[in-house]
Parts: structure tokens; sequence; C-alpha cells
């Protein structure tokens, strides 16, 4: 490669990778071949010894140009804000769910407290004998107890993926400007063995207790009606048995 | 050598180099390329990095007979970079030196 063909070369892949300030990187190349010259080498075995033209741009390009990282780093900004839009509203959208378990669960023992004390709020509970308002007051508060362990995993699990899209967030604005990377945080949530065995144990046993009881207060509620559709015949859903 | 894994000891070898003297670039590759082996343009990038992060400052010098030099010279910050990078790097190659005897033994 002659002096001509090096330095031209080096120019057009410094500005393909948009490094500033070419002129004076090409000087400085261009001195080097003058001070050799005068050494006595050829131009061939300069720019052999100097290397590859491309391998060197891309060096330049490794340091990173000042308006380079500049905009590099308002084009993540950018681009990170659209994403925290569809994150937002990715968020809201679990911590709705969430809000909805909780409610649930709310419910549920809202409506097992009833049965239990043979209250009917705004007559919303049909009727039945004790024994059925027993069993199956038992089926929904372990129903309640369930659905509230899954609130706390669920709520466990929505404050970690924050968590691990934060450090995100913050490690991409870092890498954009230049600066160091902390750890990325996994997305599973860290809850400690033994809450977690404790946790499982009542999800389980409520889980138990929440079937049985439902079968058991259908067929409860089955003899003591003396029918299939014992609803029918205590005139639930706001109708009475037609015979 | 892994071009990525001398650069960092090139750049100390430059600020050395300049803490004794202010030089023109083409010195610089020369005094680096008959010491180290190197591609000859390998130096101006780092050159370019260490006057970017505010190591080193350049002027241009009228010569006799030749176009204008561009010399470098270490600045304040380059002074105090070089001593503490000097010394960290001393302490790392003194244990790896460690590390990499024959005989050497991690039982004590």
């Amino acid at each position: 490669m002659t002096r001509n063909e090096f330095l031209s070369k080096l120019a057009d892949e410094l500005k393909k990778n948009n490094i500033g300030e070419i002129d004076d990187i090409i000087s400085e190349y261009d001195q080097h071949f003058a001070f050799k010259l005068a050494d006595g080498f050829s131009e061939e075995e300069i720019a052999a010894k100097l290397g590859n033209p491309v391998l060197i741009a891309s060096q330049f390009e490794s340091i990173g140009d000042e308006n380079n990282s500049r905009g590099r780093k308002a084009a993540a900004i950018i681009g990170l804000g659209l994403l925290d839009i569809f994150a937002g509203a990715f968020f809201i959208l679990l911590s709705a769910w969430e809000a909805i378990m909780a409610a649930f669960s709310l419910c549920g023992a809202v409506i097992a407290f009833s049965l239990f004390g043979s209250i009917s709020p705004w007559s919303l509970i049909p009727n039945m004998p004790r024994l059925a308002e027993i069993v199956f007051g038992l089926s929904l508060s372990s129903l309640s107890v369930l659905t509230a362990v899954g609130c706390i995993y669920f709520a466990a699990f929505i404050r970690q993926l924050m968590r691990s899209y934060r450090r995100f967030h913050e490690n991409t604005i870092a890498i954009a400007s230049g600066r160091g990377i902390l750890p990325t945080v996994t997305i599973s949530p860290k809850i400690s063995s033994r809450f977690n065995r404790r946790l499982r144990t009542i999800a389980l046993i409520s889980l138990i207790l929440f079937t049985t009881c439902f079968v058991l207060g259908i067929l409860v509620s089955m003899i003591l009606s003396g029918t299939l559709e014992f609803w029918h015949t205590w005139g639930w859903f706001g109708y009475q048995a037609v015979n | 050598m892994n071009i990525q894994y001398k650069k960092g000891v090139l750049e100390l070898c430059v600020l050395s180099l300049l803490k004794r003297r202010d030089c023109y670039g083409y010195e610089i590759s020369e005094y680096l390329s008959k010491h180290i082996d190197i591609a000859d343009g390998t130096v101006y990038p780092i050159l370019r990095k260490l006057r970017k992060e505010g190591l080193l400052s350049t002027y241009t010098q009228e010569e006799s007979g030749g176009p204008p030099r561009k010399y470098y010279s270490l600045t304040n910050l380059g002074h105090e970079t070089y001593e503490k990078e000097r010394s960290e790097y001393l302490k790392f190659a003194k244990k790896v030196e460690l590390l990499l005897e024959d005989g050497f033994d991690d039982k004590e």
C-alpha cells in the first residue's frame, strides 16, 4: 500500500466510524510517513509496519468520540423513554392484577365472615341451612387465604421485576455514557427459604381445605335439600322452585 | 500478545516517557516500537485517548527545515494519574510474577 492509499483508506474508515477531527489524525500518520521516508524506508514498508487501516480506525472508535458518545447517550435516553412507557403500562397492568387478587381475597373473607355469622348484608348471601353455611364459610375462608398467599408472591415478583428493570435502565445509560455498569438483578424474587416453606405449607393446606369443603358443601346442601339442584329449593338467584 | 491487554500498559509507558520530556507523535511511536512489539499505528489512537481524557496537552512548534511538529506534554492530571497507576501496576506485576513462578505454593 502506498502512502496515499493508506491515508485515504484510513480517512474513509474513520469517517465510516464517525470519528471527529479526522484531519488531525491523518496529519499524524502523514508525518509518520515523512519521518520514516527520511530514514530510508519505502512507503510499502511503512504502511505494513503501521498496520491495517481498518484495525487502526477501529481503535479510534473503541476510544469513543465525544460527540459520538453524547449522541449515543441521547439516543439511549430517547429509546429508554419509549421503553419506559411500555414498561410502565406493563407494571400498571401487573399492579392492577395484584389489586384484583387482593380484592378477591378480601371478598372471600367477608363472605366467609357473613356465612359464619349468618348475616346477609343487603340480602346478597342466599339462605341455606346452618351446616351448609359453616362448610361453605370454611371453603371460602380457605380460598381467601390461598389468594392472599398468591398476592404475597405476586407482589414480591412485581417488586423484583421493577428492581431488575431499574437496574437495566441505569446500566443502559451508564453504557451509553461510557461509565461502568452494576451487576444485573435477577427477575426471580428473593424470599427467604423459611418464609417460602411456610407460605407453601399454608397455600397447600388452604387449597386442600377449599376444595374439600367446596365439594362437601355441595354434597351437604344436596342431602339437606333432598334435591340435586338445591339452589332451586332454597330460592337462590331470586326465584322460587316452580313445583 | 492481545492488543486490548497491552493497551493499558502502553498508556502507562507513554505517560512515563512524557514525564521525562515532551515528545512529538513519531518520537513516541519509535520509542515504543523499539521496546515493545506493536504495530506502529497503534500509538496514535492511544495519544488521542489520553488527550481526550485530559492527561495530555498538545502544542505545535516550528522546526527548522520541516513542517511544525505537534508536541505532547503531561498535564497535572496526567502526572497524578501516572504516579497512581504506576504504583498500582508495579504492585500488580509483582504479584503476577510471584503467581507465575514454577515453585509457587499457595499453602502457607
